[in-house]
This record gives C-alpha cells, sequence and structure tokens, in this order.
C-alpha cells in the first residue's frame, strides 16, 4: 500500500507540471473563485447593512438586475477569452429589439412589417447573426484591432436605431409589441413570471432546511473525499460511529425546532456540534488512511507571523466594536455614522485577519499534520470568539442568531478539520475512484443546497403571508441566465470549440500554426455575443413593450466590467464564462445594495466604483497567492 | 506609383490653400455682414418686408420626439407670417451651436432664437449677435442667462415652477412622502425639477438618482430596491416620462399603489394616464417655445414690440391628466403636443 502510494508521489514529482493539486489549490486556481467570494462578501455587507434586501424581494431585485446583464456577461467573457472586444454588444441589444418590434408591427399608420412573431423572430436572430459575422469578419480582414471596428458598428447600430425609429414612427420610441400577431405564445417563452405570494407551500421550511444541511454536508464529505486518501479495507467501525452521530445530528436538529429557550438552543447546537466532530471522525475512520507521521510542534517564522498578524487585526476589529459607541447614530465622518464606522471597523478587520490566519495554516500545512491542526484550532476559537462577540454587541436578531450561529458553524468545520487532518493521511497522488466519489457528492451536494434555496425564493408560506409579507417576483429571465450560463461554461470547458477559444485568444498564431481555425473561431464568437444581444433584446422588448431607441447604449463597458470582475482578462486566453456571470451577480448586488441601503444616491458611484476595485483586486490576490503554492 | 505620391502632395496643398482661403473669406463676410447689419436695424423700419426676413432657430435639438413639436411649432409660425425659418439642431454639442449662431450672424439673419444649454459656450457668440444689432431671443434652456445676453425675452418652462406645479398636484392627492426619480445624474434641470416638488409639497420629499433611460430594467429594479427600503413612500414623481413609467412597474411589482406623476411626453405615459395609472405628466408645451419665438422676433422687427416686460415667458407647467389625456393623444398623433 505504502509502496504504491510512494512510487506515484514519485511519479508525479518527477514532472513539476504533472504534479498532484491538492482539492483546495485545485479551486483556487480557477478564475471565477476570486468572484464567488467576492460576491458572497458583498451580499453579507449588504445583508447587515439593509433589512430588505436579505428577504425574497432583495434576492428578486438582484436575480432581475442580474439576468439582462449576466447574459450579455457571459457572452462577452467568452468573446475576450478569445482576445476581442465588441463595443456595439449595448446597442446591438436594443436595436435587434426595435428590430423585431418593427418586423411585428402592425403596417397601420404606424408602420412595420405586420409578420408574425413566428417568422420576425428567426428574421431578427439572422439578422443578429449577420451583425456578429460583419464584426468578425471586419476585424479579420482589416486586421484592425476590434476596439475599433466594433466602435464603427456601434455607431452605425445607434444612428440607425434613431433614424430608423424615427423614419418608420416618427418617434424615437418604438413600441406595443404586444398588439403583434403571435405575442400570447411568445411572451411565455420570454416574460412569462412567478409570483411568490401566489403560490404556497406548507412545509416549504422542511425541504429548504433538509436542502440547505443536507447540502452543505454533502459538500463537507466531498471535501473530505478529495482530501485524504483512501483506506485498502474499509473500517466498518468507523461507519457504525458515523452512523450514530448522524443520528445524534437529527436529534440535535430536531432539539434546536422544537425547543425556543436559548437552553434548549444552546442544548440542540451542543449535540449538533458534537455529532459533527464524532461523525466527521468516523466517516475518517471508515474511510480514510490512519496518518503516518504526525511530528511535533513546529512554528517556523513565517507561520508565526501569519498568525501574530492575524491575530493582531482580530484583536483590533474587537476593540473597535467594544469602545466604539453602539448606540451612537450620529453622523462620524460624510454618511457614515459612527454605528456604520464601527461596524465596517469590525468587519474589515477581523475578516482581513482571519485571512491571514487562512494563509498561515496553508503555511503551516507544508510542515506537518500535527502543527497544522494546530492552527486550525487557534483559528476555531477564534471564529467562535468573534462569534460570541457579534452576539454580545449587536441589538438585532440578524446578528444575535443568523451571523452568531454561522459563525459557530464555520468554527466548528475549522475544528473539525484540525481532528481529521491531524488523523488521516492526506492525499498527494490522483485516485480516480476517490476523485469520482467526490465529485458525485459535490455535484449532489450543491443541487440540495441550490433546490433548498430555490424552494425557499420560489414558495411563500401561509405564515408570512399574514404577516404581510411584500410580493415577490421571479422572471422566465433568470432561466435564460441561468442557462445561457450553463451552456457557455460546458462550451468553453468540454468542447473544442472551447479549446480553440482559448488558444486563440492567448496567441493566436501559435493556435494557426498548429492548425486552429483563428478567423473562423473569432467570426463565431462574435455571432455568440450577438446572438446574446438578440435573446437580451427580446427580452426587454417582452418585458417593457416599448423601446427607446437609446436601449442599451453604452452598457458595452457594464458587460466587459462585468467579465473583468469575475475573473476574465482584459489580455485574452484566461478567464471563465461562469465567472462573468458571477461578475454579474456581484455587479447587481451592489447597484441593488445601494438603493435598498437607503444611501444617498449622489455617492453610488463612489460605492460602485470602490465594490468593484475590490472585487477586483482581491480576485488578483486570491489567484496569486494560488498560483504561487501551485 | 510615384505618379500618385506627387499628386496626392498637389492635392494636399490644393486643400490647404483652399481651407486657407475659405477661412480668410469667411472672417471677411463676417466683418461684412456685421456692419450692413448694423446699418439696416439702425436705418428705419420700412426697410424689411414679411417675406424677406429669415429667422434662425439654433438650438441643441437631437431632433427627438421634443425637439420635432419645437420644430413643427416654429415652422408653423413661420409660414402663418410667410417669413423664411432656418432651423438648426446641434444634438447637444455646444461647439457646433457657436458656429452656427456666428454663420447666422455671418448670413445677416434677421432674428435669432436659440436655447441655452451650456450658457458659458453660448453666452458670447449671442451677446456679439446683438452688439450686430440681431434681436435675439432664448428658448427652452436660458432663463438665467438672457438679461445678461440682452435678449428680448425667454420662451421656455422654468423647471422649479414646473416642480412646484407637480408638487402641488401631489399634495392633492394626499400623498405623506415623495420619491423623486432622476434618471440623469448632475443634470441642473432635472435637480431642479425635484427641488421645485420639494418647495411646494407639504410631505417629505426623497431625492435619488436611479439609472439612466437606456438601461430601463435596472433603472426599475433600482426604484424597485428604494421603494421596498422605505415602506412610507406613496409618492413617485419621475424627472421624465420613461422613468414615470419604470416607476409605475417597479410599484406594481411590489403591490404597492402610489400617485405617480412624470414630466413630458411619450405615447406610452399618455396610454398610462387614460389608463388610471399614472395621474399626470407635466407638459411644457414645446410648440409654443418653438412659434412664440418666431413670432415675437417678426413683431419685433416690423413693429418694434416685446412682450413680456423684460420676464420671461413661461409656456408650461401644463398638465395631461386623465380628464384631458384623449385629447392630448389626438394632438400628439398631430405632431403639435
Amino acid at each position: 500500500m505504502s509502496d504504491e502510494n510512494s512510487t506515484a508521489v514519485a511519479d508525479a514529482t518527477s514532472d513539476e507540471r504533472l504534479a498532484y493539486r491538492g482539492v483546495f489549490q485545485r479551486l483556487l486556481v480557477r478564475p471565477e473563485i476570486g468572484a464567488i467570494i467576492g460576491a458572497i462578501a458583498i451580499w453579507i455587507f449588504f445583508w447587515a447593512v439593509s433589512v430588505p434586501f436579505g428577504t425574497a424581494g432583495g434576492a428578486s431585485n438582484i436575480l432581475d438586475l442580474s439576468a439582462t446583464l449576466g447574459i450579455m456577461a457571459v457572452a462577452v467573457s467568452m468573446l475576450m477569452i478569445g482576445g476581442e472586444f465588441d463595443l456595439s454588444s449595448g446597442a446591438a441589444t436594443g436595436a435587434l429589439g426595435i428590430a423585431t418590434i418593427l418586423l411585428v408591427k402592425d403596417t397601420g399608420a404606424l408602420g412595420g412589417a405586420g409578420l408574425n412573431m413566428s417568422i420576425a423572430i428567426p428574421l431578427s436572430l439572422a439578422l443578429a447573426l449577420f451583425i456578429g459575422w460583419f464584426n468578425g469578419t471586419m476585424v479579420e480582414r482589416t486586421s484592425l484591432p476590434s476596439f475599433i471596428v466594433t466602435l464603427g458598428t456601434f455607431f452605425i447600430l445607434k444612428g440607425a436605431k434613431l433614424g430608423i425609429s424615427k423614419l418608420v414612427v416618427d418617434q424615437i420610441q418604438v413600441g406595443r409589441i404586444d398588439e403583434g400577431a403571435g405575442y400570447s405564445f411568445w411572451r411565455k417563452i420570454f416574460a412569462s413570471e412567478w409570483q411568490r405570494n401566489d403560490h404556497q407551500f406548507g412545509s416549504r421550511d422542511f425541504f429548504y432546511t433538509l436542502g440547505i444541511v443536507g447540502g452543505f454536508a454533502l459538500l463537507v464529505l466531498a471535501v473530505h473525499e478529495y482530501n485524504y486518501a483512501r483506506r485498502k479495507v474499509l473500517n466498518n467501525a468507523g461507519a457504525a460511529l458515523t452512523a450514530v452521530a448522524f443520528a445524534g445530528g437529527i436529534a440535535g436538529i430536531v432539539i434546536l425546532h422544537a425547543t425556543d429557550n436559548t437552553g434548549g438552543n444552546y442544548l440542540g447546537g451542543i449535540v449538533i456540534a458534537v455529532s459533527t466532530l464524532v461523525g466527521l471522525f468516523g466517516f475518517g475512520w471508515w474511510r480514510f488512511e490512519p496518518v503516518a507521521q504526525r511530528g511535533n510542534l513546529h512554528i517556523d517564522q513565517q507561520v508565526s507571523k501569519s498568525f501574530g498578524l492575524g491575530l493582531g487585526l482580530v484583536a483590533l476589529g474587537a476593540i473597535s466594536a467594544v469602545t466604539l459607541d453602539s448606540a451612537s447614530s450620529s453622523d462620524f465622518f460624510l454618511l457614515i455614522t459612527e454605528q456604520g464606522l464601527r461596524a465596517m471597523l469590525f468587519v474589515g478587520l477581523t475578516s482581513a485577519g482571519i485571512t491571514f490566519m487562512i494563509i498561515g495554516v496553508r503555511q503551516a500545512s507544508t510542515t506537518n499534520p500535527l502543527t497544522k491542526s494546530t492552527g486550525l484550532a487557534v483559528l476555531a476559537t477564534t471564529i467562535a470568539a468573534i462569534a460570541f462577540l457579534v452576539r454580545s454587541e449587536s441589538a438585532s436578531p440578524k446578528f444575535r442568531g443568523a451571523a452568531f450561529s454561522l459563525l459557530l458553524v464555520g468554527a466548528l468545520l475549522a475544528l473539525s478539520w484540525a481532528v481529521t487532518s491531524s488523523c488521516f493521511e492526506e492525499r498527494r497522488f490522483a485516485h480516480t475512484a476517490a476523485d469520482n466519489t467526490g465529485r458525485l457528492l459535490a455535484l449532489v451536494g450543491s443541487l440540495m443546497v441550490l433546490g433548498g434555496a430555490v424552494v425557499r425564493l420560489l414558495f411563500t408560506t401561509a405564515a408570512e403571508i399574514e404577516r404581510g409579507i411584500s410580493p415577490a417576483k421571479f422572471s422566465v429571465r433568470i432561466v435564460w441566465f441561468l442557462s445561457v450560463a450553463g451552456v457557455a461554461t460546458w462550451v468553453l470547458g468540454r468542447t473544442k470549440f472551447g479549446s480553440w477559444t482559448f488558444a486563440v485568444g492567448g496567441n493566436k498564431d501559435a493556435a494557426r500554426q498548429v492548425g486552429v481555425p483563428a478567423a473562423r473561431t473569432k467570426t463565431q464568437l462574435f455571432m455568440i455575443v450577438s446572438s446574446a444581444a438578440w435573446l437580451v433584446g427580446l427580452l426587454l422588448a417582452f418585458r417593457l413593450n416599448t423601446l427607446q431607441s437609446g436601449t442599451g447604449d453604452g452598457l458595452e463597458f457594464e458587460y466587459i466590467i462585468a467579465a473583468v470582475v469575475g475573473g476574465t482578462m482584459l489580455t485574452g486566453g484566461y478567464g471563465s464564462a461562469f465567472g462573468g456571470a458571477i461578475g454579474a451577480v456581484i455587479m447587481a448586488i451592489s447597484k441593488a445594495g445601494i438603493p435598498f441601503s437607503g444611501w444617498n444616491s449622489d455617492w453610488r458611484f463612489v460605492f460602485l466604483g470602490g465594490i468593484l476595485l475590490l472585487a477586483v483586486i482581491a480576485n488578483n490576490f486570491i489567484r496569486d497567492k494560488a498560483e504561487a503554492s501551485r | 506609383m510615384k505618379k500618385f505620391k506627387w499628386l496626392a502632395i498637389v492635392m494636399a496643398f490644393g486643400l490647404l490653400a483652399s481651407a486657407c482661403g475659405d477661412s480668410g473669406s469667411s472672417n471677411d463676410n463676417a466683418a461684412d455682414t456685421s456692419t450692413t447689419a448694423a446699418a439696416t436695424t439702425a436705418a428705419p423700419v420700412d426697410q424689411t418686408q414679411g417675406g424677406d426676413l429669415t429667422f434662425y432657430m439654433i438650438t441643441h435639438s437631437d431632433d427627438g420626439p421634443f425637439w420635432s413639436v419645437v420644430k413643427r411649432g416654429a415652422e408653423a409660425a413661420a409660414s402663418n407670417l410667410g417669413v423664411k425659418l432656418v432651423w438648426q439642431g446641434s444634438n447637444n454639442d455646444p461647439e457646433k451651436q457657436v458656429q452656427d449662431i456666428e454663420a447666422a450672424v455671418s448670413a445677416g439673419a434677421s432674428g435669432i432664437a436659440a436655447s441655452l444649454p451650456s450658457p458659458d459656450a453660448l453666452v458670447p457668440p449671442l451677446q456679439a449677435a446683438v452688439a450686430a444689432g440681431i434681436p435675439v431671443i432664448t428658448l427652452n434652456s436660458g432663463v438665467n442667462d438672457y438679461e445678461t445676453i440682452g435678449a428680448l425675452t425667454h420662451v421656455g418652462q422654468t423647471e422649479i415652477i414646473a416642480g412646484e406645479g407637480a408638487g402641488k398636484r401631489f399634495n392633492d392627492a394626499g400623498a405623506k412622502v415623495l420619491l423623486c426619480g432622476t434618471q440623469e445624474q448632475s443634470n441642473v434641470g432635472l435637480e431642479e425639477r425635484c427641488k421645485g416638488a420639494e418647495n411646494t409639497f407639504n410631505g417629505k420629499v426623497i431625492t435619488q438618482f436611479m439609472g439612466g433611460d437606456a438601461d430601463q430594467a435596472s433603472q426599475q429594479a433600482t426604484i424597485n430596491a428604494t421603494l421596498a427600503a422605505d415602506p412610507s413612500i406613496d409618492a413617485f414623481l419621475g424627472t421624465g416620462p420613461v422613468i414615470a413609467m419604470s416607476g409605475l412597474r417597479a410599484a406594481q411589482d411590489l403591490g404597492r399603489t402610489l400617485a405617480i406623476g412624470g414630466f413630458d411626453i411619450t405615447p406610452e405615459i399618455i396610454d398610462a394616464i387614460e389608463a388610471g395609472d399614472v395621474s399626470f405628466t407635466v407638459d411644457q408645451q414645446q410648440y409654443l417655445q418653438g412659434y412664440m419665438p418666431v413670432l415675437l422676433l417678426y413683431l419685433n422687427v416690423t413693429n418694434q414690440n416685446t412682450l413680456g416686460g423684460g420676464l420671461p415667458i413661461l409656456t408650461g407647467p401644463g398638465f395631461v391628466t386623465p380628464d384631458n389625456a384623449a385629447a392630448v393623444k389626438a394632438l400628439v398623433a398631430a405632431g403639435t403636443r
């Protein structure tokens, strides 16, 4: 067994490019990981600041803002990975929407071709494909930068929108798509809506809890499966222990739900915590190789520096939270109240401190398992301390309840990781069967979390209606957005066309010399962007009925920004379509969060700029760290 | 190849020379005409006949639905009076507007009507026109500067007064908290509309920027978020017709019934007013902003009349409400509202 391991290690290290990379490293080098962390951080920030932001209404608002921006950001990400820009993409959304309306409109006094939508919609798609083909062909034939060529297309489209709509209807807005033939059918496809308050589901909260808790548990198990070396022969005692702990966990959840007092909550929490620790240990004991060499505690200079810095920052954050007046809401500086400053200092300093401690744990993991678990234990204690500080220092139930328990869950996970990593052998070689199990668990886990969230968002309960919750609706636009993001991610990651895209964006001449049809690939990428613009144009037309001739002008920069925030490089050859989608979500969260928080809109762009800058810096920081440790 | 090179050089020189010549001669013309123009105004009135008069209307028009109505008004006045009208829109380019004004002075305009979106650039050339003896009237924007220029009067709507009218309407509707949403940041006119509403509205006014008209989906979501964050808001004033419709959709999504008002006219908002979803829109009756300057210039040149007593002549606020929406709709279709 151990012989087999060592040969595998020897083989892998003989060529550094083929060296095995652990699960965290593989996660961290994904281009979109920084953006995902950024999106979660910004969401938590606004959740803390505003009450309605965290409700289903807030989620509906964010998803609504993300949908059209996201469809374009995904397509633009693909094009940017292929090394080109399309400045006409914003104007094209409006142009193609207007073109469709004009094709559909009655040939009465107001002009238009009066076609049935089943003919008009494919026709406008053909127009979209032509615009993309034109952009791509012009870029390829003239060898001019796509910046210049598509700037030309942008002006042409912008002018054509105004000129044609004035010529045909003598107005700068073109409208009444709802009077076209075939409207009721196509409306279902492009603009049907789900009214949350019309859909009650009594056992919603059960499925929600099941999805979230079960899904996260599976994700945690997936990480274990990826991270530890499998035993040759399974240890059944471990399986039994896991089963007992699982039952304990269920009991804990039941206690938590059945009791309403603080004492009961603590009892439930303790039962859950102990079961989790025992269960994860049992899971490891059942499946994984015990650790060979635990080693002695050895703290080198690097590790002590990271931990010292981390603990210092957390302490500073705690001091500022305790000393600044919690009740004061007087203006401290410009638009920040003293209370706001306190929250910002606390959250900023402690999260920076935690980040340094995590870096310290990574550094410690290179020495020996014992040092690593000690670091993890310190981290867990710190997070738990922060949780209790939050509970004692804040007044709102949001922090005393949700934030407190989430932090405790984080501490618990760190602690259980400390236990398992000091008990079991880390896997340092590829193992297809284990990877497949891990992937399956991760997939099912993610689907369960997603399903839980979707159930929660789509359905309301009688109790909520009674409290008078304001209506929230979810449009089919979101489904389009998710489908486009999914298909684009699959195309980029799993198809020949996807590989060609990365190749032409990285080095076009080299790609051409190894047989990649560079010109065709780029032209097809431009056509993908203009088809996305067509989709967005239709979504807008069916939503608004009437489109302004200026619709979409100038938004191409938002698409590019979303792609960059999502981790796509401006220079091409690196990035992901999924990242573009996340970038759009980040922009949507920042845009929606400002009015939800009731901040003065004069400062809107200051906030927006600051948030975007932070997101990109965080993204780069994480990528650099991950690449450096590769 | 060599031949072509020579040809190119010769042509370039030719162009250069002609360009120099042009600019030189036009300068000369300017000097000439300004003196002659001064001479004509100094001379007795009977020298001018209606048919020989040429009035210039030089605006920042983008030839959108708003300005095309101004243009129709000006053309109607010109044909009624039997004078010539030269319409020049700069599409918000002050540089071009300055050039147009200078060209009109050179061409010996009988009168100039101009809008003043950027006073710093446009006041000096108009002062030069007045100094050259050409009567000037400002229209649409320029209410703060027409006196500096020495213009006869200003024809337009002051945004503050229009906003004040809107504020009174919300008082009548019994609203308590008014959200005033703008679609452009740092546009003085839009800010003044909200400020005017603040002057007359009895309750609280919250002024917020909601995102531009080019991204209506985002505009609607921003209004939605602002309304969700503050349940006490019971009225919405959009400083344009598009943002007013976004406000209506946002309120409908949240299941809230707000009193909604807007500014300016589109077929869409008139339909919404007719249906009773929007309470009113403020109309600045821009047809008058085209018609009146031509009429006033004509009366000044032919009969030395002035109107307004040195004060601006206000064309608004007129209101489109459910009562007159149907009538206004017909007039919009005819292109005069």
